[in-house]
């Protein structure tokens, strides 16, 4: 791999601001993790871990305009956008190896089975994925349970490694070979030995977990599984691979706007219809809708997991709902305990 | 990077315009939409399509008919947008989506004889079925339409039921209302008490049947008493959708999107699913 001198690292990101936006994690004041657009001389979060909003957000906007209209008597008009103006190019920096694999699931959802959801597609097309391996993990991570190694990152285009005064490069595409064209003069090429994946305190066995929940959907297991829940939707805001939106207009005049907004199947509203009906009423529905979506339904529709063990749920739920343990209790009720 | 040609984002609709609008109960009226280039799309029966009024909303529709011109949705007046809808007036012009759905299961249909089972405005996705058997009459078997709805000012497109549904050969109709008026001389009585009382046999059919929650349960619960099996009773849901198009999450049963999956199923197929409808 190529070695950089940390202090060397500006330079590097300098390089790669030549294909889009560079998107950092960065400390917020108020001490939240999140992406921002770096710029020379930025302080970046390298050791904060995975941030506390997923990186989805920058191929994923929490609201987006679908489209423009003007209505004028009977007649409307429409305007579509162009996808270079909602798509720049971008550079992903520092996204952690569980949200890498996020990008799988968000991808099967949203450039698979029948339809290409364009927005996503153009951002994503326009995205280089710049990792950053874990050589420590925080005390909420579990992505080894979810097939994911700390230390790698293999849907990224490039993969970062702290080696403590230097930050190993290595490239994985040809996309990313390309964007570090004119890197030889940072750095220098080394052998050196991976670095040892850290563990994870969390631990959850979901082998055969799909295919076993098939028929739990009744058990009375979510009679106890739900109670604790408020209902405020922070786990699903904050997931990597949450992917439901709600669409929505905003009107000025004539003219509006039709755009699309992250949503949570823990809000009643989300499945209510005219006249009252829902089939989802009460939390109980809701909570075993989220964990069944990610751990059933999702493996059974795109063969993937819907959790990839970043965390973040269990870390901000207010009343300490943790999958790790609803895994667990699911794996004994499956098992007939 | 280079710049890819823009594909359109299927969650754009097309322009279109509302060429005709019929009064067909109180709170159902039934529009005529197409394009500046004709047909927006040509569905097949059983199929939706998002409707919407820029500025106002947009809701998911079947496809109740079309010509070669135009496609027909049949809507109920029930909230923000169906009502705005009710006040367009013709030349309207509205953003139509799609087609969407899987439609009904055409092929599994063919040879069979059918029995149509339809509560008020649920009635509008069948029609767009019973009309296509009827273009391919020679298709299926004998087509038996059981229609109900609340009072006889209720009853969708009165034009079919009474003149042209009963003309179609080797058909019969029978309809119901709830409670009838000084005029009514038809049967009087709940479908699925009507349904009984008629007792088609299950051999060789296959139901359809579609119309309010509450109509369906107790149809359900009537045909199983008259020994029709799960595969042949074919029905429809409707979930809340914003997308249509399996992306949004929002009208899923288990891993199916009843946008995609759906709308029709088979009472077999509903069986295997979670019963969250
Ligand atoms: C597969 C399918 C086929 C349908 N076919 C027909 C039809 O042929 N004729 C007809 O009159 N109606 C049909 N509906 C119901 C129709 O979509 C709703 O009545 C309509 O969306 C209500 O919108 P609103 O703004 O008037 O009601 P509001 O209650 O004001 O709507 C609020 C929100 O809820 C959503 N919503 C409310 N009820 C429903 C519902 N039942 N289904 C989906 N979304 C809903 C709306 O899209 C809107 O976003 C169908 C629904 C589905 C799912
Ligand atoms: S964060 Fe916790 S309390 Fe809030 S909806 Fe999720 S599980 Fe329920
Ligand atoms: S369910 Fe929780 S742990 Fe799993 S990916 Fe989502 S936020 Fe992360
Ligand atoms: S309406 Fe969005 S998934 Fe079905």
């Amino acid at each position: 791999m190529r070695a950089i001198k940390k202090m060397d690292i500006s330079s590097l990101l300098e390089l790669l601001s030549r294909q889009g936006t560079v998107y950092v994690p960065v400390r917020e004041e108020d001490g939240l993790v999140s992406f921002s657009p770096w710029s020379p001389g930025a302080e970046i979060a390298w050791d904060a871990g995975n941030s506390l909003v997923p990186p989805k957000q920058l191929l994923f906007p929490q609201t987006e305009t679908i489209y423009r209209y003007r209505v004028d008597g009977l007649n409307v008009s429409l305007d579509e956008l162009a996808l270079d103006d909602i798509a720049p190019p971008q550079v992903l920096v520092g996204i952690r190896p569980c949200d890498v694999k996020s990008l799988e699931v968000l991808d099967a959802v949203f450039l698979t089975a029948g339809y290409v959801d364009t927005f996503y597609q153009a951002r994503r097309n326009r995205t280089l994925v710049v990792a950053q391996a874990c050589t420590k993990t925080q005390p909420t991570c579990f992505c080894d349970s979810m097939g994911v190694s700390p230390v790698e990152a293999l849907g990224a285009d490039i993969v970062l490694y702290d080696l403590g005064e230097e930050m190993g490069v290595v490239v994985q595409t040809e996309k990313g070979a390309q964007a570090l064209a004119g890197a030889e003069r940072l750095g220098q090429e080394k052998e050196v030995p991976l670095p040892k994946a850290p563990e994870c305190r969390l631990s959850a066995n979901v082998d055969g977990l799909a295919e076993r929940l098939k028929g739990h959907f009744y058990d009375p297991v979510w009679d106890e599984l739900y109670r604790k829940c408020l209902g405020c939707g922070i786990c699903t805001y904050l997931c990597p691979t949450c992917h439901c939106f709600d669409i929505d207009r905003e009107n000025r005049g004539q003219n509006g706007w039709e755009y699309r907004a992250w949503d949570s199947c823990m809000y009643s509203q989300y499945t209510l219809m005219a006249g009252g009906h829902n089939p989802r009423p009460t939390k109980k529905e809701r909570v075993r809708n989220r964990f069944l979506h990610k751990l059933q339904y999702i493996p059974e529709r795109y063969g993937i997991l819907g959790c990839v063990g970043c965390g973040r749920c269990l870390a901000k739920c207010p009343v300490n709902m943790d999958i790790t343990r609803i895994i667990t209790r699911l794996q004994e009720v499956a098992a007939g305990e | 990077m280079a710049p890819e040609k823009d594909a359109q984002n299927p969650l754009v609709p097309t322009v279109g315009r509302i060429i005709k609008i019929i009064d067909e109960t109180p709170d159902v009226k039934t529009f005529h939409v197409t394009t500046d280039h004709g047909k927006p799309f040509t569905p097949m029966p059983g199929q939706l399509a998002m409707l919407s009024l820029p500025a106002v909303g947009e809701g998911m529709f079947s496809v109740t008919w079309q010509g070669p011109e135009h496609l027909e949705f049949a809507i109920k007046k029930v909230g923000v947008l169906t009502e705005a809808l009710h006040e367009a007036e013709e030349g309207q012009m509205v953003g139509v989506r799609g087609p969407y759905g899987n439609g009904f299961p055409i092929e599994m249909m063919k040879g069979k004889d059918l029995l149509f089972i339809g509560g008020g405005i649920g009635l509008a996705p069948v029609r767009s079925l019973i009309n296509y058997c009827a273009e391919h009459r020679d298709e299926f078997g004998h087509m038996w339409i059981i229609y109900g709805a609340r009072s006889p000012a209720d009853l969708c497109f009165k034009e079919e039921l009474f003149k042209n549904w009963p003309q179609i050969p080797n058909s019969r109709v029978d309809i119901t209302v709830d409670k009838g008026d000084e005029n009514w001389t038809g049967n009087e009585g709940f479908v699925p008490a009507f349904l009984e009382q008629l007792n088609p046999p299950p051999e060789g059919k296959v139901t359809i049947t579609c119309g309010p929650p509450i109509m369906i349960k107790f149809v359900l619960q009537s045909l199983e008493k008259m020994n029709y099996k799960p595969e042949q009773i074919v029905t429809t849901l409707e979930m809340r959708m914003k997308c249509g198009i399996g992306k949004c999450g929002r009208c899923n049963l288990g891993s199916k999107y009843v946008c995609l999956d759906g709308p029709v199923f088979t009472l077999a197929e509903l069986n295997q699913l979670p019963g969250e409808y």
